[in-house]
């Protein structure tokens, strides 16, 4: 067991004299290790951090009707800099599949954030630059330690397209009582990138130099003023036909989630609903040009309940769960007029499994993963999963 | 080992301190939670001069906790399991004080904010 309270010390504090016969000095004082510190306790179990922070995901799956597969699915890197108490600067820099290469299919290197904060009240702070879309549990909470499941659930990969990230501006900050928001204008999607079996995933423009003839307006509305609940409420609204003038297209989301621990249980919950506008017009305008009809969707739903529980006693410094997660997820929910629905896109999924934390920041997992559809002519997958995910 | 090398560190620093602020126990204790990406409470109400105990666990990874203004605390918070850090404040002056995790911990480390509002006592009769 460790103890972090070792370091007493007290400072007594010199502040701006006030303005009425109120002590000026501001005693203080503290027992934990002092971040200016941190490294230099002597004790090798402490954490020893260096000037960069991250988070690596590292898999084999296995799926029932096909080889295995290993894969270092991804290598991130965080930074961050405050130039004073108002302003600081955040930077994620995200290399998935470990390999990229020019003109070759594989890895991805993505800069998924680099954002200049302004911090102004706790009301109202403004932010600039590569920015996350606020937008359910995962995306802006994907460290691999602190989801369960090797990989991220279904619904965060083809109805909400984690991980969402693009060139943006807004706001953000505290409502008070435990309320707090964001709301960016963000780089529209692009309609043209819109698939029939992932949904948006290929959509957003990430940043580079990214068409801004309409812009994406997102946000988020939460609570986290109760120990052991976190509730949210966000959505994503824009228009996405800049590679489509004549005629246009939208997208629409709205999401709702969330996140509950009491004593060894845990559970959570998301929901998701995407509204395509225009989703008739860009099928038949896709298909003149490509010979090939996308199929996209007028709507596209997915939600997922999952509990959790801690199994190892807190005396223990090692801690582990077992899981179980069900999801339901449709990525042709309403098809235009015209358009017929696939039933291979109409799938659910249980995810069955433990992560054991050999130390709070390293997690090994174990899942089992049985997706079905609704068709009978095209078989859904079923894998048995290990992975390793660590954080920095 | 690291616990009688800090140890000694620590007296020496107590016995450094002016006043003798260790002797007074804390009127008060407040317990918060800090979790990627929130502190709960992060709205902490005090007195202007009550002396307060901040006990601060982590239910995942390390955090950092800095008082942004009085003092310029900053501390680390250890991992889930792993202890606990310990703050105690006495502040003289009323007003609004940020707090927030200066311990890059992920996607969201920068909405890991709070305020600590310090409460002017009430005029006497």
């Amino acid at each position: 067991m460790f103890l972090a309270c070792e370091v007493v010390a007290s400072i007594c504090l010199t502040a701006v004299p006030p303005a009425t016969g109120r002590p000026a000095t501001l005693p203080v004082s503290v027992q934990a290790p002092r971040l200016a510190q941190s490294g230099t306790s002597g004790s090798s179990n402490a954490p020893q951090s260096g000037p960069v922070s991250g988070y690596m995901d590292f898999h084999f799956s296995k799926p029932t009707d096909g080889p295995g597969v290993i894969d270092f699915h991804r290598f991130v890197l965080l930074f961050s800099h405050r130039f004073s108490d108002r302003l600081r600067f955040v930077g994620e820099l995200e290399l998935e599949h470990a390999v990229v290469e020019g003109l070759e299919p594989g890895g991805e290197l993505e800069l998924e954030q680099a954002y200049v904060d302004f911090l102004i009240r706790p009301e109202i702070n403004f932010r600039a630059g590569m920015i996350l879309a606020p937008v359910g549990i995962i995306n802006e909470r994907h460290e691999p330690p602190v989801f369960h499941g090797v990989e991220r659930p279904f619904v965060d990969t083809v109805i909400i397209p984690t991980t969402w990230f693009d060139a943006g501006a807004g706001v953000h900050g505290s409502l008070g009582r435990g309320f707090r928001y964001r709301l960016y204008a963000m780089a529209p999607l692009d309609a043209t990138e819109l698939r029939a079996e992932e949904g948006l995933r290929g959509a957003a423009q990430h940043g580079s130099e990214a068409q801004v003839r309409n812009v994406g307006w997102t946000g988020r509305l939460e609570y986290v003023g109760v120990r052991g609940l976190q509730t949210g409420v966000s959505f994503w609204r824009g228009n996405t036909g800049f590679n489509t003038p004549n005629f246009d297209t939208s997208v629409g989301l709205f999401e709702l989630d969330a996140r509950f621990s009491r004593g060894r249980f845990e559970a959570r919950g998301q929901h998701a609903h995407v509204f395509i506008g225009g989703a008739g017009e860009l099928n038949d305008a896709v298909g003149r040009t490509t010979g090939v009809n996308p199929n996209i969707a007028d709507q596209l739903r997915g939600s997922y309940v999952e509990a959790a529980y801690r199994v190892l006693p807190a005396r223990f410094p090692h801690d582990a769960a077992v899981f179980v997660r069900y999801e339901d997820f449709d990525t042709q929910f309403r098809m235009p007029a015209g358009f017929v629905k696939l039933p291979q896109f109409d799938r659910d999924a249980w995810v069955v499994g433990a992560t054991y934390w050999v130390d709070p920041d390293v997690a090994i997992k174990f899942d089992y993963s049985h997706v079905r559809s609704k068709s009978t002519v095209v078989p859904a997958p079923r894998s048995i999963n290990v992975g390793l995910g660590w954080w920095f | 080992m690291r616990s009688a090398s800090l140890g000694l560190a620590g007296a020496l620093l107590m016995a450094a301190s002016p006043g003798g602020h260790q002797d007074r126990p804390p009127a008060r204790v407040v317990h918060v939670v800090a979790e990627r990406f929130s502190f709960t409470p992060s709205e902490i109400t005090i007195d202007e001069g009550s002396r307060v105990e901040l006990r601060i666990t982590s239910e995942d990874t390390t955090h950092g906790f800095r008082l942004i203004g009085p003092g310029d605390i900053d501390v680390e918070i250890p991992r889930r399991r792993r202890g606990e850090a310990r703050v105690v404040i006495e502040i003289g002056q009323p007003g609004e004080y940020i707090f927030e995790c200066s311990k890059l911990c992920g996607a969201g480390h920068g909405f890991m904010r709070g305020t600590l509002r310090v409460r002017a006592k009430a005029a006497a009769p």
